[in-house]
């Protein structure tokens, strides 16, 4: 066998152990020295068994992910968000943004959204948003005679968008994939973020006008009477501690602070602050983040170690430069291409999560993309809109488990995943719309760090 | 073996939660930087280093600590489905195929990449204060060790779930917000995997 096509081989083989269920990062360590043993054998060097230059590159890589430079940002912008998880602020947010939008039709749906975009903002971890806000505006919906399968879409694509909008965790691990300045992907994502949550709004609006049985208007003693002065007292207050939060995100996003690292700190000094204002940071809800925090990522990091072993292996075997002949062989069109890989991405989001996804198949397609003349910043953003997806398909759809998890027993399974098939067409069509007009994502980053 | 396997978890907890503080240090440090770079225009020369060395140490020593709480991502949709004793009967070959070769990599060669970096007390080269990073790349060992450890009492764990059909129980610990209020409000229990989170 040539090398090639042993790299292939160890590619399969790996992808055939996923489904045996073995923590991945193990898996993609071993067998990247595994199969780097081969590749690297030299009988003129070796003295012990220990004499081969693949035990070199798996130290340097590891000391390669633990200096990195952009995951610094991985445990600061984790411990953001769990710091703000825990500090009770969608209640109050939801039922003001509810009190305001109470002309609107399914009002409390476009509530339940806003709130789940701007929680996005403060935090990027999905599986809190999606409880939170299931036992918090899910019950609410219910009572107020909304379709059960309805209310459920909407909690779960709501809940979801903080793996897109920044500081999204999802964008970090990406860009250390792919070395897309980190800050430029976060501006890139703001946008396409805020414009899913937008169509999701659309689509609820025009569900609930066609069809009003869906989300029966309150009536005024469900909802109460209030001047519009008391409105506007209730906005500003609810909203004022999250605002300087998200203004010190996007801020330091958007003003270029140096390194992604600095922009996490100080995202995570004001989800502190956040707390502290709301009164909500107890020193055990500071233990929790702080252990949540080093087991979320070592998660993610050890990932890294196995896959950069694994993928320096498999190109220095000739892997790489064997599926890129493949591919220009096929003579694909730059859509073509676009379309495949997305196509794939989305296939691959069904039984594997994002993490697995984007550390070891999305590298796979990046040398690609000079060949097809796609920008890497705005395929990173195309993929993160294909992800939303893959916490919304069967049979690992984590929101859609979340949400049951915390819903009452007479909400089926099958009646939430019938909510969701909607909002996966809002993300295709924003999908499109991207493809159509690059300038929602490429528009921002341009404008803020130039070409 | 059960006091073996209480062992390693509580070995493993301890390190993991020391070094989970390296989050906090981080935090001030960095946040210290930015103010004092942005504001009063005087960056200091060692928060670059700072960064990274937490985040490293962090994530290092944590793989044992997640590996003890199951928190490490698996491909689990096929797994998922399988009886107890078959998990584990599958888990117990993978650990000796893919989980000791590799940690015994890391320790060997990590070993001889810290002992170098110690004999000529290696220092920074990213930034001009001189940080030293020889106890930096020790952490690779100190992680290899600790991960050779918990993986012994993993094995364990498949032993004793091979014998009476049952995982053993993991110990009391944090849990992820959603877990908790599941538990807290959910009249079903749906079976939500340790390390989907994010």
């Amino acid at each position: 066998m040539s090398d090639p096509v042993i790299a292939v081989v160890m590619l399969l083989a790996f992808i055939l152990t996923i489904f045996l269920g073995f923590p991945i990062c193990f898996t993609l360590m071993a067998m990247g020295v595994g199969f780097g043993y081969y590749a690297y054998y030299d009988p003129t060097r070796m003295q012990t068994i220990f004499d081969n230059r693949i035990f070199d590159l798996f130290v340097n890589q590891t000391y390669s992910v633990m200096s990195n430079d952009v995951l610094t940002a991985v445990p600061l912008f984790l411990f953001m968000g769990y710091v703000v998880e825990r500090a009770n602020i969608v209640d109050r947010l939801f039922h003001t943004l509810y009190i305001s939008a109470r002309r609107l039709p399914a009002a409390m749906a476009v509530a339940a959204l806003i709130t789940c975009a701007l929680f996005a903002t403060a935090t990027g971890i999905v599986g809190a948003v999606v409880t939170l806000m299931g036992l918090l505006a899910f019950p609410a919906m219910l009572k107020a005679r909304y379709e059960p399968s309805f209310a459920s879409g909407v909690i779960c694509a709501g809940g979801c968008l903080g793996i897109l909008i920044p500081p999204s965790i999802m964008l970090i691990v990406y860009a250390a994939t792919s070395n897309v300045s980190i800050v430029k992907l976060y501006a890139g994502a703001i946008i396409p973020g805020f414009m899913l949550a937008g169509l999701y709004m659309l689509y609820v609006l025009g569900r609930a006008i066609l069809n009003p049985s869906l989300a029966p208007k309150p009536t005024k003693e469900e909802v109460g009477d209030y001047s519009a002065l008391q409105i506007v007292t209730m906005l500003l207050t609810s909203f004022f501690p999250l605002a300087v939060l998200i203004l010190s995100v996007l801020g330091a996003i958007l003003f270029g602070l140096a390194t992604p690292s600095e922009a996490a700190s100080v995202g995570a000094l004001g989800g502190l602050i956040l707390a502290v204002c709301y009164r909500a940071l107890t020193w055990q809800r500071l233990r929790e983040s702080v252990y949540l925090t080093i087991r979320t990522s070592a998660m993610v990091c050890w990932l890294f170690v196995g896959s950069w072993t694994f993928s320096s292996v498999f190109s220095f075997l000739g892997g790489e430069k064997l599926i890129s002949e493949f591919v220009i062989g096929l003579d694909l069109s730059p859509i073509m291409f676009l379309i495949l890989a997305q196509l794939i991405i989305f296939l691959l989001g069904w039984p594997l999560e994002w993490s697995e996804i984007i550390i070891i198949f999305v590298p796979i397609f990046l040398p690609l993309l000079p060949h097809f003349n796609i920008d890497p910043l705005f395929f990173g953003i195309l993929v993160a809109l294909n992800l939303q997806t893959s916490f919304l398909t069967p049979p690992m759809a984590m929101a859609a488990y979340y949400l049951k998890g915390v819903s009452p027993p007479y909400i089926q399974l099958v009646q939430i995943f019938r909510g969701v098939p909607p909002f996966l067409s809002m993300i295709f069509l924003a999908m499109i719309l991207m493809y159509i007009f690059p300038g929602i994502a490429l528009w921002l980053p341009e404008v803020v760090y130039g070409k | 073996m059960e006091r073996f396997i209480n062992f390693a978890d509580s070995l493993s907890a301890w390190f993991g939660k020391a070094f989970a503080w390296c989050i906090v240090i981080m935090t001030f440090g960095v946040g210290y930087e930015v103010f004092v770079r942005y504001v009063l225009n005087d960056p200091t020369v060692w928060a670059f280093d700072l960064s990274y060395m937490m985040y490293g140490a962090l994530f290092m020593v944590g793989g044992a600590y997640t590996l003890a709480r199951d928190g490490h991502v698996r491909g689990d949709f096929l797994y998922r489905l399988w009886k107890p004793r078959t998990q584990a009967r599958v888990e117990i070959v993978l650990y000796f195929l893919f989980f000791f070769p590799g940690i015994l990599a890391l320790i060997v060669a990590g070993w001889k990449y810290s002992a170098r970096s110690w004999r000529y007390a290696e220092v920074s080269v990213m930034s001009p204060a001189n940080v030293p990073i020889f106890q930096f790349k020790s952490i690779m060992v100190l992680a290899g060790i600790l991960l050779l450890v918990q993986g012994i009492a993993q094995v364990c764990r498949c032993i004793i779930c091979i014998r009476t059909g049952q995982w053993p129980r993991h110990p009391e610990d944090v849990e992820e917000l959603e877990d908790v209020l599941i538990r807290e409000h959910g009249l079903v229990t749906v079976d939500t995997p340790e390390d989907k989170k994010i």
